[in-house]
């Protein structure tokens, strides 16, 4: 069974989200205080975990912030405000989405069957992205011989960028492929993470050649070293 | 020179400087020119009376040696005139004073000419006129003259002839010409003193002028330039008082208004902030709640089906207003954050077309299009908000598809060196032509038994006027009743610059003619 953990202040919507999640055949296991959080992950660890910005004892950024150190498991964060800043501030504790309240409860639950899915296409196992390997059976990616630590989106970016190297993909069609969101323009999301993941696959991250930039329409996989020829 | 006549014009301490300094030059040339005129007059006055003594006095002396003499013969009576002129001349010589003996041209004819003048001096230096006179007048008389020499040279002078008789030779004229030289002098190192004088005078004055002028003017210039700052926003700026005098008193009194000024001020920002932050608080208080009475009605609305008749619509109102309730909620929250001024742009490229064809694709996807999108073919890429400009969009569009009565709507896309714009346009039920200023109001409604048809929050088209304006761009609305409306956005290429041109007219091309032939009709 998949396990849910929901972390929110609010006694009646934590118990409605667990009805709802309960009624999409997860399992749930509900926290009411950020404090609280760490020993309760650490006794069961969930498959995902939803997060509420605004919680008692320690806030929901640095709840993910924590999180983000000893797993990569996926995090949904559910915000009252959906102001740049403060989504900007959550996706760069290390989650993978977010949700602005009031959510619409069917959208919420495909949201995480998205980020809980496993894409495994018929080549698994054969991709490559300049010099680093990536392994779709074994969920990793190896530069070297040594695996580069991902959290499953950050993977699934890469994923998606590596199965196709000469498209351009626009951030709507990476929020649809990666996201599961449908007619979304939030570029803040994709930004983000694209940021997040060369940080963590690029040599130099300031001069991208995995992942480069199309001015004006979006991301693609690059061929290091093409660029300077 | 024109940033010299700025000064001038924007400068007191200049102008008032320059103003008493021209002033100050006329006075001084009217007192200049009178001493000097009058001091000439005195110094000349002073010589010619000198000179009419000197030559009367060397008139007689030689009236009384020729009289005293015996002469045998002609020779005689010249080698005592030849001496006893060069003697005159000799005596005078240091006075600048020469003499002439000139014979007089009637009655007898010459036999012995004992004409002289000493120191090769022309016998032209004594004018006709004083020659007449003396011809004419017995006595002594005086000209002014200029005196010239055989060599060329002339001089400046006074001449005082007077007849006298000698024996065996009749009567001749004598005349003493005096140089004015040394006079000329003087007066020339007066005016030059007195050009100097009036000239240290001036400046003297220009520049006691200007360091009073500037002790007055100096607080006044602060205080403008704190008032400037004050204006601008800087509440905190004061100016510095000294003493008790006048300027003190301006300083203190300045300083006051400032004060009162800023309190107000403070006292206002305070209530709209904290009026600002209810809203906001109010409306992120509400979202929680309404997420959990969201859900519970989605839960509910999910089992409909086991409902009977009555409780199954309620259950479709129920999520249908919560929709509506939802998107109040985000467009108040939105509007509260303009009002903060906590609106945040994110500017990224952006291909503007094909942003517009996906919230066209979004709004409007049904089989039937009425919508059509003439736009360039090239992208369009512009440095925008993408989040904003899509809203803008969707505010646009959602408004003409809630007006337009089921006829097409078109779009057009048209961009210039600087600038982009967007016109949406209906044919539907448009607006007065008066309510066009108010259509960006809140909660405006154009005609308020009509209200609500439509699932607009009132807050659409005042959003999109703050996030065009967030773009230092520009959105302005035509329309008339029953003939349609058409809304331009403009917006430039780079984020923030002011743009110089609009490439949409809001007022559309089709409108023009039709206006005319309606004008003509009514005439008829």
């Amino acid at each position: 069974m998949t396990l849910i953990m929901v972390v929110d202040d609010d006694q009646d919507l934590a118990e409605m989200l667990g009805i709802v999640l309960t009624g999409a055949g997860f399992e749930v296991d509900l926290v009411n205080r950020g404090d609280e959080v760490m020993d309760l992950f650490r006794a069961q660890i969930p498959d995902l975990v939803l997060l509420d910005v605004m919680l008692p004892g320690i806030n929901g950024n640095e709840v993910a912030r924590l999180i983000r150190e000893e797993s990569m498991v996926p995090i949904v964060m559910l915000t009252a405000k959906g102001d740049t800043h403060d989504v900007v501030l959550g996706l760069e504790a290390g989650a993978d989405d977010y949700m602005v309240k009031p959510f619409n409860p069917s959208e919420l639950v495909a949201r995480i069957k998205t980020r809980l899915r496993r894409v495994i296409s018929e080549t698994a196992g054969g991709l490559k992205i300049g010099d680093i390997a990536i392994d779709q059976l074994a969920h990793s990616i190896m530069r070297e011989g040594k695996v580069i630590p991902l959290t499953r989106l950050e993977f699934d970016l890469l994923v998606a960028l590596a199965k196709e190297p000469g498209r351009v993909f626009t951030r709507e069609a990476l929020l649809n492929e990666v996201w599961g969101y449908r007619h979304a323009t939030d570029t803040r999301l994709v930004n983000v993470h694209v940021q997040r993941l060369r940080s963590k696959v690029e040599t130099d991250p300031e001069n991208p050649e995995l992942i480069v930039t199309v001015r004006g329409v979006g991301y693609k996989a690059g061929v290091p070293g093409s660029k300077e020829q | 020179m024109t940033a010299e006549k700025r000064r001038w014009r924007n400068s007191l301490v200049w102008r008032v400087t320059g103003n008493s300094v021209l002033l100050s030059l006329g006075i001084i040339w009217l007192v200049g020119s009178a001493l000097l005129s009058q001091i000439s007059t005195g110094i000349f006055n002073e010589k010619l009376n000198n000179s009419i003594s000197d030559s009367e006095t060397s008139a007689r002396s030689i009236e009384v040696q020729i009289a005293v003499a015996q002469f045998q013969n002609d020779a005689a009576v010249k080698k005592s005139v030849d001496q006893m002129i060069s003697i005159a001349s000799l005596n005078g010589a240091t006075a600048g004073r020469e003499i002439a003996l000139l014979h007089f041209p009637v009655v007898k004819p010459v036999t012995n000419n004992l004409e002289r003048t000493s120191n090769l001096l022309s016998p032209a230096s004594v004018p006709d006129s004083l020659r007449t006179l003396v011809r004419t007048k017995t006595g002594s008389h005086w000209e002014k003259t200029k005196i010239r020499y055989l060599g060329g040279k002339v001089e400046d002078g006074i001449a005082v002839g007077s007849r006298i008789e000698i024996p065996r030779a009749g009567t001749y004229e004598l005349y003493f010409l005096y140089q004015l030289n040394s006079q000329a002098n003087t007066v020339n190192l007066i005016r030059t003193s007195l050009w100097f004088t009036g000239l240290a005078l001036l400046i003297l004055i220009g520049l006691v002028t200007w360091l009073v002028i500037r002790q007055v003017v100096i607080p006044i210039r602060e205080a403008a330039e704190i008032a400037e700052q004050l204006s601008a926003g800087d509440l905190g700026r004061r100016m510095e008082v000294h003493g008790e005098n006048e300027i003190a008193r301006l300083g203190s009194s300045f300083n006051e208004m400032a004060l009162s000024m800023q309190q107000q001020i403070s006292r206002l920002e305070n209530l709209s902030r904290l009026q600002q932050r209810f809203v906001s608080d109010v409306s992120h208080e509400l979202r929680t709640p309404l997420t959990t009475i969201r859900m519970a009605s989605e839960v509910i609305n999910a089992s409909r089906g086991s409902f009977n008749s009555k409780v199954a619509r309620s259950a479709e109102l129920l999520i249908a207003q919560i929709d509506r309730f939802e998107r109040l909620l985000a467009d108040l929250l939105e509007v509260s954050r303009f009002d903060a001024e906590a609106a945040v742009m994110v500017t990224e490229p952006v291909d503007i077309i094909q942003l517009l064809k996906r919230t066209v694709d979004y709004l409007h996807p049904s089989r039937d299009k009425i919508i059509h999108i003439y736009s360039p073919l090239e992208p369009v890429i512009i440095d925008a908000d993408s989040r904003r400009i899509e809203r803008i969009f969707r505010n646009l569009i959602t408004n003409a598809l809630d007006h337009c009565d089921g006829k097409p709507i078109d779009i057009t896309i048209v961009e210039s060196e600087d600038a982009v714009a967007i016109g949406v346009r209906d044919y539907g039920i448009g607006f007065q032509e008066k309510d066009s200023a108010r259509l960006f109001d809140r909660f405006w409604r154009a005609d308020p038994a009509r209200a609500r048809v439509r699932g607009g929050t009132g807050l659409g088209l005042s959003i999109a006027l703050e996030d065009a304006k967030l773009h230092h761009g520009t959105l302005e609305a035509w329309g008339r009743l029953r003939r349609g409306a058409h809304f331009v956005l403009t917006i430039p290429k780079s984020a923030g610059v002011e743009m110089a041109s609009h490439p949409i007219p809001v007022l559309p091309p089709s409108e023009l003619s039709p206006i005319l032939i309606e004008a003509e009709d009514e005439e008829l």
